[in-house]
This record gives structure tokens, C-alpha cells and sequence, in this order.
């Protein structure tokens, strides 16, 4: 309906918003602080002083008030109140939402077009990896001599808390809320997300968390590393209140957006967008929200019970009345084990999309890669236990945690099938995003055997809790995660941004990234392996060289990412002003004009392939399988050995 | 873009980013307790099991606030933790017989670990309390203790625990003081070659928080400390 | 092939998969991907050498199987990895695009892979590698277990508290010692608890953890079977002082063992 109108050009009357036309970042903060300055006095007047519970009670309250305040102030609450009463938005008010016509002012507002949401989340993405990756460095310093004593213990234990959070989260969003917003919809065909109003919630719920994580340095930190285990998580400072209402928050956000990108994926596919030609992207993107919709609430119901803990004495976790630590650490590993799913399919997925397009061949078994992206969801919700094979819960269970475990080498296997495939004897472009494929293949490989040795119940009873996780996680979540979301970066910027990234300062920060990034934490391999174990402050003369030679590493790793930082901000601002479709790629967001009109397609799109069928002619000049491959034997590609040999067997080379 | 243009932009972004990185570096390093250290006044030489050796003594005293240690005379941000003082940052002589002196103002209870209620690692296992020698306390009025210990590898393994008898909570304050009288602890033990070692309270005494482990015991310049030898 | 096509009758299996390898084998491509894997696979799998000497000189049945099972594992994954790797550099250097960047380019040949006997292969083969693995670690699990099983253990209660280890001995009278001491070629069994939040007990050089925990007792036993002082870690943030949270882990002979019993107080 809205649709139809806004086509024939209809424009928001200057009446459409109401409510909203006053509502900004500004008032958000506004509304956030006054909220959080009621709530402190009203906890810290009216609160028994019983230290140290008086203050996560008034540290609990006020952070609520901030997030309830911040969204009442972003005018997250004007559409349901609205309805409330009886008068839903008009189409003017719509479309205002939309940001119909409001220039960069729709980036700081409440907006509902899913462009705009893509850009807000890619810019809180690179906020938290800003913060986490300061925090890396202040890490490594650290670390750079025995008993460099640079930090302290106190501010070491909070730094590494806070750098394993922000750099968690940042990752779990680092696909799929910048792309899976922004790229998705088009992708799919479609106008906008299934819920345009819950996408805009879901970012604004988490800007209004970031505050409350950097707020936990100020109340003592996060020493407890990012997974807070209990019940070292109830004796930790009020830090640790700020940590799960931000979670909580997290849990709510990445909830709703989880539904939203399922629903659109569900339903709103183009016509003619069956299941086998849906971009891999889009499966990997269904996979990974999809994952987060049962994990996420594992975590949330942990912070919760730790909330009651701190705030009430609820002893969830306390033995000693009747609690169990156990509990914590199974709800945070049924949330852990899958959510690196969550973060690893999608970037691998975006991968997947793009070798195709700078390869010129069709995905290698677009049914395999598929099939793998659904048995790794389904395996890694049953293989949580993994992490607890040295906790002394359920010793029994070690054995058939180890079979699924290494069951998912299985399907991982068959992603690296799909990309090595597409690449053979293909004409590779060796564009920035096709570059952060073949290091995706190299760091991925070393993650994933690495995995396989942690896998092994003896050796992860050895291994476990060193230094050689650190550096195997590192490898799967930074070497193939943060990779992918690079490559993904380079890849749709066009698209995103109207301009094409700096090539040249992109490959300089790529290599100093990857060579940096493989120095970190081979060194950190080796000192894991020699018997150092994580989180540790300062440690002895053992392994001095091995963290001499990783802090070295890390600091490339800063320069390069800095360099990408100077790359995306210049190239955004006046880089070369891109095609539509510069890499010449076949799925439907190429298909759009720069910049994307409001509602992304003039005509709705109709699908009558996959977006992989290169080398196969047009398919729109052929309708059936038998004209297909009549068509592909009469075209002469290449070499002799490859003649007949497209479809009728050459497929199987 | 012009080349001089860009060629700024990275300037900015890479030698910005990394003067950041520094930055709040420098605000975390600086942020933490920088009381200084406490150094142990060498007097003469003393005849040990080890030869003889330096005799180096340090004083210190555990009070049930935090208004007389290395926070101020207005206890700092939290007055009513336990603390250690004057300071909680040790330096002692390598090769050395350490003496130590504890005033212990504080009350106390039961102990979780026994262990931890007998002397460990001093000479003789021994230390004095109000000039008795004891190798033990009892377990049940322990106020705190002095533990040092810390990363053995490639170092002499330290390890000294001392525990400080509780005053009980119904001896009155002392005339000039705002404490009562206090239990007066002393013991000694021998450094070995240069380290860096930790030391911190093994009663639980963080009063409130889980296993009475948090707040002041979790928090540096309160209950635990670090010990430079050399 | 040919004969095929003009007859219009399917090619039989048998026929088809030998002329198909036959074509495969002798394209340049293929050959130099081969000689590239196999050059690969065997740097990797000296390689695969590498982290059991880093792991150091084990000193128990238990940490050799470790380390043993990370170079068999290793010598497991050199191929696998070497496949990846070695069609990832070939395209590089082989299949890139030199001059001619851009997306208008002739487009590589259609291969769809959808019925290949690639993706067969590579299934066949990741399966019976994961089968391997998880029997090898079944059967190392056994092996472990068995090396520590014993009908006269030395029983050692291990204490983890922030942030120090204690360890007593209840059957040499309850004797306690910050430091662990245990007789060589005897098994040792540990019940492991802690007095507040989770720690983590770590032998490094005898390659046994067990987690800490309030409230629970956890077990886990070993073979010291080689004389020495090693390193006792914890390996689970405990807390301001977890970094410092080590001590000595002394394998002495039976003699010095008693000696040390009896000079600390307790009888043999």
C-alpha cells in the first residue's frame, strides 16, 4: 500500500513525524541522563546502606533508568503509545520515520529504513572493535615483559573484561547488523525489513547499552574476563551490574533484530527467490540470527539470576546457600558455543558471496554449502560442554561431547570445499574482499585444527585455560570473523557508501592486519603450549619471547587497523564515486541505483536464477533445464579440455 | 584527493589513533594505587642459618579502616574497608634477614583454612605475639594474616604466612588513639636472590561480599600488596 | 565420451569416473596442485612435530599422551590443510587476472559442483578423519585413565582459595604444605576443592587440570613418572591476584617422599 503511494512520488507533508520531529541522539541522551540521575537519587535515598549490596542495588536502578530514559528520548515508546490510544501513524508519520528527506540529520534519529540502520550499526561495529581494540594494545603492553606491572592486576583483570566484551559483541554484530540490514533487504528483493520499527529499536537499544559498558571501567570493572563466570562474578565490584544490564540490554536488542531479519528472510524474498536461489549470504545471515534467537536468552537468563544474586542475595550461584557455579557455566556455554557460530557462519557466508563474483565461477555445491551452514547450527547447540571438560561437571559427558565436537569438523570441512572449489581454474580478481577470502582459508585452517586438538578430551585437560585458547579463538573469530567482515566491508561499500574504498590504503592495512595478526598469536600459541595460562597479569621469564613477539605482532595489527580506519573515512567522504555494479556481481543489490532510492526498488524484482550462474549464458534466454544445458554445450568457453565439458560433466573437474 | 591531502589523513589517523592508544594508557597506568614504597631500613648484620646476612626491618599495621594507611587521613574513597598501612607496596634487601613488625588493630573470627592459622616459612616457624613466641594462632579469633607468595618459576619460591591474632571487640580504644591497643606480631624470614612477589590476607575479611573475598581484599592498596626483593 | 554423445546412451559409471580421472590427472593445473599439496603435506607434517617439543619434556603417562595425540593429530591435518592451502596459492599465482581487472572478463568455466565426485570424496574423507580422531581420543581417555588406576594411590587433597594453593595429605596424618610433593611412579590422586570462587588446578608438566569449585569436590589422578620440579598454575580468573596463584610441584623419589613426610610432621 505504502508502497504504491510513495512510488508515485507522493512526499511527506511537513505534519508526518509529529511526536518525532523533536526527538534525536540529543534528546536520548537528555532523557537518558535526567532518567538515570532520578533513578540514583531515589535508590541511594530510599536503599538500606548495606554495603556492598546497596551499591549494585543503585547501580542497577540507575543504569535501568539511563536505558529506559535514553528510549523514551529516542522515541522508541511514540509508536506503541500512539497505538495505545487509537491513532496509529499516518503514512506521513511513516515516512518521516523512514527519513524521507532529512539528509545525515536520519542517522541520529529514530529511523526505520534499513540503510540507515546498516550505516548505524556498521558505525557502532567499529565503535566497540575502536574500544576493544585500544584495550588489546593496553593488553599487550602489558604483557610485553615479565612483570611489566604497566597495568596491575586491578586495572589488568578489568581491561581484559572489558576487551573480551566489547570485542564479542562487536563481532556478533559485525555482519549481521551492518550487513545483514543494509545488504539483506535488497539481496532478497525486498522494500524494507519485515519490522521496520523493531529494527530501529533494536539498534537504539544497543547505543543505549554502550554507555552502560564503558560506565563499568568507572565502578571498579569487569575482572572477571568477558564470560563472568560466577561466583566470581558475585564478589566483583558494582562494575559487574553495569556488565549484565548490559548484556540484558544486548540479549533484548540482538532478540529483536534476530526476529526481524528471520521474518524478512522468511517471507519477504522476491518473487521467484525459491530456497536453492537464495544467495548463500542470506542462508549464512538466517543461520547466525537464527542461532542467536535460542542462545541469546541462555545468557540473558544467566545475567538475570546474577543480577538477583548481586542485587537480593538470590544464591543462584552461591554453594555455600544451596546454589550451584555449574549452572552459570552451562547457561553461559549454551549461549557460548553457538553464539561463535553466530559470529563465524555469516562472515564466512559473506565470503562464500563474494569469491564467486571475483572467481567468475559458480559457488562450488551451493546444496553443500547449505547443508553445511544447517548442520553446523544444528551440532553447535549440542556441543556447549566442550568448555566445561576440565570443570569437574558430568565427567561422563566428556565422551559425547568430544563426538559431536568433532563431528562439526565435518560440515566446517565442507565450507572450505565450497571456496577452494569456486576458486579452482577460475579467473580470480584479487580485490581487497577476494584477499580477505584466501586469508579467511589460511587463519580458518589454523582455527579450526587447532580447535580439533581442544576437541580432545586429554589434550583440552592440558590445554584448557592457556594461552593456546586465547590464540585458537583468535584465530577463528578474528582470523575468519573479523576477516570476513573486512572482505564484507570492502565488498558492499560500494554499494553502501555511493564510493569505492581506497584500494591501495586497503591493501596496506590488509597485510599489516594478517601479518600482525598471524605474529600475535602464533606467540601466543607457543607460550600456551609451554604452559601459560590466560588472563594472567604478569607471568615469568619462561615465556618471555613468545609475548615479546606477540605484543610486536599486536602492534601491527593497530597501525593496520588504523590505517582501514583512515581508508573507510576517506574513501566515505570523497573517494572515487562508484558504479552501481563495480565488481560485476549477479545478486540483486548490484542491481540498484547509487544512491539507493528510499524504498531500494522502482520494480519489484522477479528471480528466475541463482546469482551464480556464470559461465551458463543468460539465463533469461532459456527456460528449461533441457534448453539450459543444450545452451551452455553449444557455447564454446576456453580451453578444448572444457568444451562439452560445462555441464554435462566438465561441472566435476 | 590530492596526495599531500591524503597523505595528512593517514598522518592523522594512524599517528591520532596510536597517541590515543597512549593516552589511555598513561590514565590506566596512573590510575592505579601510587603509594610509594615502603622501604625496610637496613641496620647492621645478623647471624643465620644462611650465614650472615643483612638484618632489614620493616613496620607495618592492619586497622579495621582505612582512615591511618596509605589513603589519606580521610580514609579515600572507601573509609570503612580493612586496610594494611602505611603502605601496601613492600621493598626489601636481596640476601637479607627480613624482620617484620605488624601492629594488628583489628577484631576478627574464624578462619576458613586452618592452614593459614599457623606460621609458615619464617625462621624457625615461629613469630612473637605481645613478645610470646607461638608457632600457631587460634583458628578461631584470627584477625588476618600476612601472606607473601607469588610466580615461583625462576625465582627463590617465598612463601611466608603469619597469621594476626584478632583483638577482641570488647577491649576498649586507647588513650591518644582512635584504635585499641593492638596485638604487636613480629617475625623474620630470609630473601634469597632479586624477585617480585605478592603478599595478601588469606582471613576473609572483605566483610559483605561473596566469600568475604571482595571489596578491600580484591582491591589494591587495601589487603594485599606486592613485595620487591632486591 | 564422444561415442557416447553421438549414441545419446548414458555413459556407464565405470566408464565415465575412469575417463573423467584420466582427463583431471592431465591438465597442467591438476599436476602442479598435486605437487604442491604433497610438498606441503610434508613441511607440515614435520611441522607437526613442533608442538610437543614445545610442550616440553613430559613427566607422566598422562601429558605424553597429549602430546602425542597433538602430533598425530597434526600429521592428521597436514594433508587436509595442505589441500586448502596449496589450491589457494596455486589459483594465486596461476589463476589470477593480470592486467585485464574488472568485471568484464570471460567468465570461468560453470562448474556447479552439485554431483561431484569431489564433494563426495572430501565427505568420505573428513568423516573417516573425525572417526579416527574421536576413536584415537576415546582410546587415549582409557589409556589415561588406566595409567593413574592403582589399588594404593597417594591421596592428596588439594585446597584453592584467593590466591594460593594448599595441599594435604590424609594419609600421612593430615600433613599440609603450600608446595606439592608426590613419589615418583606412584599414582596420585587429587580431590580438589575450593574455599570461594573457581579455581582452576593445573599441573603443566604432568598435563592434568581439574577446575575448583565451592561446593563440589572434583577428582583427577596421574603417574608421576619422572623425577623433578614442575610448575603448579591456576587456570581459571580467580581474581586481583590470579596470575600469582603458582607454586612447586616436586616428583622425588619414595625415600625422599618419606623423608619429607616425616620431616614435615607426619608418618609414612
Amino acid at each position: 500500500m505504502s508502497e504504491a503511494i510513495v512510488q508515485h512520488g507522493a512526499v511527506a507533508t511537513p505534519h508526518g513525524g509529529g511526536n518525532m520531529r523533536r526527538l534525536n541522539l540529543g534528546t536520548a541522551l537528555l532523557g537518558g541522563l535526567v532518567l538515570a540521575a532520578i533513578s540514583w537519587f531515589l535508590a541511594h535515598h530510599f536503599l538500606q546502606t548495606d554495603e556492598p549490596k546497596t551499591s549494585n542495588q543503585v547501580t542497577t536502578i540507575t543504569m535501568v533508568g539511563w536505558a529506559v530514559g535514553f528510549m523514551i528520548g529516542i522515541g522508541a515508546f511514540n509508536g506503541p503509545w500512539r497505538w495505545m490510544l487509537g491513532h496509529d501513524e499516518t503514512h506521513e508519520d511513516e515516512t518521516y520515520l523512514a527519513g524521507k528527506g532529512q539528509g545525515v540529520g536520519r542517522y541520529f534519529r529514530f529511523t526505520t529504513d534499513h540503510k540507515v540502520v546498516g550505516i548505524q550499526y556498521l558505525v557502532v561495529t567499529m565503535v566497540l572493535l575502536g574500544i576493544g581494540g585500544t584495550l588489546a594494545m593496553l593488553i599487550r603492553t602489558d604483557l610485553i615483559r615479565p612483570n611489566s606491572e604497566f597495568l596491575g592486576p586491578q586495572t589488568y583483570n578489568a581491561v581484559v573484561g572489558l576487551h573480551g566484551l566489547c570485542m564479542i559483541l562487536a563481532t556478533i554484530i559485525m555482519i549481521t547488523g551492518p550487513f545483514g540490514n543494509f545488504i539483506v533487504p535488497i539481496m532478497i528483493g525486498a522494500r524494507d525489513m519485515a519490522f521496520p520499527r523493531l529494527n530501529a529499536l533494536s539498534l537504539w537499544l544497543l547505543v543505549s547499552m554502550l554507555p552502560i559498558l564503558v560506565s563499568a571501567a568507572f565502578l571498579g570493572g569487569i575482572p572477571t574476563g568477558w564470560s563472568g563466570y560466577a561466583p566470581l562474578a558475585d564478589q566483583g565490584p558494582p562494575g559487574m551490574n553495569a556488565y549484565l544490564i548490559a548484556i540484558i540490554i544486548f540479549a533484548m536488542s540482538s532478540a529483536i533484530a534476530g526476529a526481524n531479519i528471520t521474518t524478512t528472510i522468511l517471507t519477504m524474498r522476491a518473487r521467484g527467490m525459491t530456497w536453492n536461489r537464495t544467495p548463500i549470504f542470506v542462508w549464512g545471515v538466517l543461520a547466525s540470527v537464527g542461532l542467536a534467537i535460542p542462545a541469546f536468552p541462555m545468557f540473558m537468563t544467566s545475567m538475570i539470576f546474577l543480577g538477583v544474586d548481586r542485587t537480593v542475595d538470590g544464591s543462584f550461584y552461591v554453594a555455600s546457600s544451596g546454589g550451584n557455579p555449574w549452572l552459570y557455566a552451562n547457561l553461559f556455554w549454551l549461549m557460548g558455543h553457538p553464539e561463535v557460530y553466530v559470529i563465524v557462519l555469516p562472515a564466512v557466508a559473506a565470503l562464500m558471496e563474494l569469491t564467486p563474483v571475483f572467481a567468475r565461477k559458480p559457488l562450488f555445491s551451493y546444496t553443500g554449502a547449505v547443508l553445511a551452514i544447517v548442520g553446523i547450527v544444528g551440532l553447535s547447540m549440542m556441543v556447549w560442554a566442550h568448555h566445561m571438560y576440565a570443570s569437574g561437571w558430568a565427567p561422563d559427558l566428556n565422551g559425547p561431547f568430544m563426538l559431536t565436537t568433532e563431528m562439526i569438523s565435518v560440515p566446517t570441512g565442507v565450507l572450505f570445499l565450497v571456496v577452494i572449489g569456486t576458486i579452482w581454474r577460475g579467473r580470480i580478481w584479487t580485490t581487497l574482499p577476494m584477499m580477505s577470502t584466501y586469508a579467511m582459508l589460511w587463519n580458518f585452517i589454523i582455527g579450526g585444527v587447532t580447535g580439533i586438538y581442544l576437541s580432545d578430551v586429554p589434550a583440552d585437560y592440558d590445554l584448557h585455560g592457556s594461552m593456546f585458547v586465547t590464540a585458537h579463538f583468535h584465530y577463528t573469530l578474528m582470523g575468519a570473523g573479523l576477516t570476513g567482515a573486512i572482505g564484507a566491508l570492502a565488498y558492499w561499500f560500494p554499494k553502501m557508501t555511493g564510493r569505492m574504498l581506497n584500494q591501495r590504503a586497503g591493501f596496506v592495512s590488509f597485510w599489516l592486519v594478517q601479518i600482525g595478526f598471524n605474529v600475535t598469536f602464533m606467540g601466543l600459541f607457543t607460550v600456551g603450549l609451554a604452559g601459560q595460562p590466560r588472563r594472567i597479569e604478569h607471568y615469568d621469564s619462561l615465556f618471555a619471547v613468545g609475548n615479546f613477539v606477540s605484543t610486536m605482532g599486536a602492534y601491527v595489527i593497530g597501525v593496520g587497523m588504523l590505517i582501514l580506519l583512515y581508508a573507510v573515512v576517506s574513501s566515505w567522504r570523497h573517494g572515487a564515486v562508484a558504479p552501481a555494479n563495480p565488481w560485476g556481481g549477479k545478486t540483486l543489490e548490484w542491481t540498484v541505483p547509487n544512491p539507493i532510492p528510499l524504498e531500494n526498488f522502482e520494480v519489484m524484482p522477479v528471480v528466475i536464477a541463482d546469482p551464480y550462474g556464470y559461465g551458463e549464458g543468460d539465463p533469461s534466454s532459456v527456460h528449461t533445464e533441457k534448453e539450459r544445458r543444450e545452451a551452455l554445450v553449444g557455447a564454446s568457453p576456453g580451453s578444448p579440455g572444457d568444451t562439452i565439458g560445462s555441464r554435462v560433466d566438465g561441472d566435476r573437474s | 584527493m590530492s596526495r599531500a591531502k591524503s597523505a595528512l589523513g593517514l598522518a592523522i589517523a594512524v599517528g591520532g589513533g596510536a597517541i590515543g592508544v597512549a593516552l589511555v594508557g598513561l590514565i590506566l597506568h596512573g590510575s592505579g594505587p601510587n603509594a610509594s614504597a615502603l622501604e625496610a631500613t637496613v641496620r647492621g648484620t645478623a647471624h643465620t642459618s644462611q650465614g650472615t646476612l643483612t638484618h632489614a626491618f620493616l613496620k607495618l599495621a592492619s586497622y579495621p579502616d582505612s582512615m591511618a594507611g596509605e589513603h589519606g587521613k580521610d580514609g579515600g574513597a572507601h573509609p570503612d574497608w580493612v586496610s594494611y598501612g602505611p603502605s601496601t607496596n613492600l621493598h626489601v634487601p636481596a640476601h637479607a634477614l627480613v624482620t617484620v613488625t605488624i601492629d594488628q588493630y583489628d577484631g576478627g573470627e574464624k578462619i576458613t583454612n586452618p592452614y593459614f592459622a599457623k606460621v609458615h616459612g619464617t625462621v624457625g616457624n615461629t613469630m612473637t605475639v605481645n613478645g610470646k613466641v607461638r608457632t600457631q594462632s587460634n583458628p578461631d579469633t584470627i584477625g588476618h594474616t600476612f601472606t607473601i607468595h607469588g610466580a615461583p618459576t625462576n625465582q627463590y619460591p617465598l612463601f611466608v604466612s603469619v597469621p594476626l591474632p584478632a583483638v577482641p571487640d570488647d577491649v576498649p580504644v586507647a588513650k591518644g588513639s582512635d584504635y585499641p591497643k593492638p596485638n604487636v606480631v613480629t617475625f623474620s624470614f630470609m630473601t634469597h636472590g632479586k624477585g617480585h612477589y605478592v603478599w595478601n590476607c588469606e582471613y576473609p575479611c572483605g566483610d559483605g561480599y561473596y566469600a568475604k573475598f571482595g571489596g578491600p581484599m580484591s582491591t589494591r592498596g587495601y589487603m594485599s600488596g606486592t613485595v620487591t626483593v632486591g | 565420451m564422444s561415442e557416447s554423445r553421438s549414441t545419446g546412451r548414458p555413459l556407464t559409471r565405470r566408464g565415465f569416473t575412469s575417463d573423467r580421472v584420466y582427463v583431471w590427472l592431465h591438465r597442467p593445473a591438476t599436476r602442479h596442485v598435486l605437487l604442491l599439496w604433497a610438498v606441503l603435506t610434508i613441511a607440515l607434517v614435520f611441522f607437526a612435530f613442533v608442538p610437543a617439543r614445545i610442550m616440553g619434556p613430559p613427566a607422566s603417562p598422562t601429558k605424553r599422551a597429549v602430546e602425542d595425540t597433538m602430533t598425530v593429530f597434526s600429521i592428521a591435518a597436514a594433508p587436509v590443510a595442505a589441500v586448502v592451502w596449496s589450491i589457494a596459492l596455486y589459483s594465486l599465482i596461476a589463476w589470477r587476472r593480470k592486467g585485464a581487472t574488472g568485471p568484464d572478463v570471460e567468465d570461468g568455466p560453470a562448474m556447479r559442483g552439485s554431483r561431484s565426485p569431489a564433494t563426495v570424496v572430501w565427505l568420505i574423507l573428513s568423516s573417516v578423519l573425525c572417526v579416527l580422531m574421536l576413536i584415537w581420543g576415546l582410546a587415549e581417555i582409557q589409556k589415561v585413565n588406566a595409567s593413574a588406576t592403582s589399588r594404593d594411590p597417594l591421596i592428596v587433597d588439594v585446597t584453592g582459595q584467593q590466591w594460593v594453593w594448599t595441599f594435604s595429605y590424609p594419609q600421612e596424618g593430615n600433613i599440609e604444605s603450600d608446595q606439592l610433593y608426590m613419589p615418583v611412579n606412584r599414582p596420585v590422586v587429587f580431590y580438589v576443592h575450593s574455599e570461594d570462587v573457581i579455581h582452576s588446578f593445573w599441573v603443566v608438566q604432568l598435563g592434568i587440570k581439574v577446575d575448583a569449585n565451592p561446593g563440589e569436590t572434583t577428582k583427577t589422578s596421574v603417574l608421576p613418572d619422572k623425577i623433578g620440579t614442575y610448575d603448579v598454575r591456576c587456570a581459571e580468573l580467580c581474581g586481583l591476584l590470579h596470575a600469582d596463584m603458582e607454586t612447586h610441584a616436586h616428583v622425588v623419589s619414595a625415600s625422599n617422599f618419606s623423608g619429607w613426610v616425616t620431616a614435615t610432621g607426619g608418618h609414612v
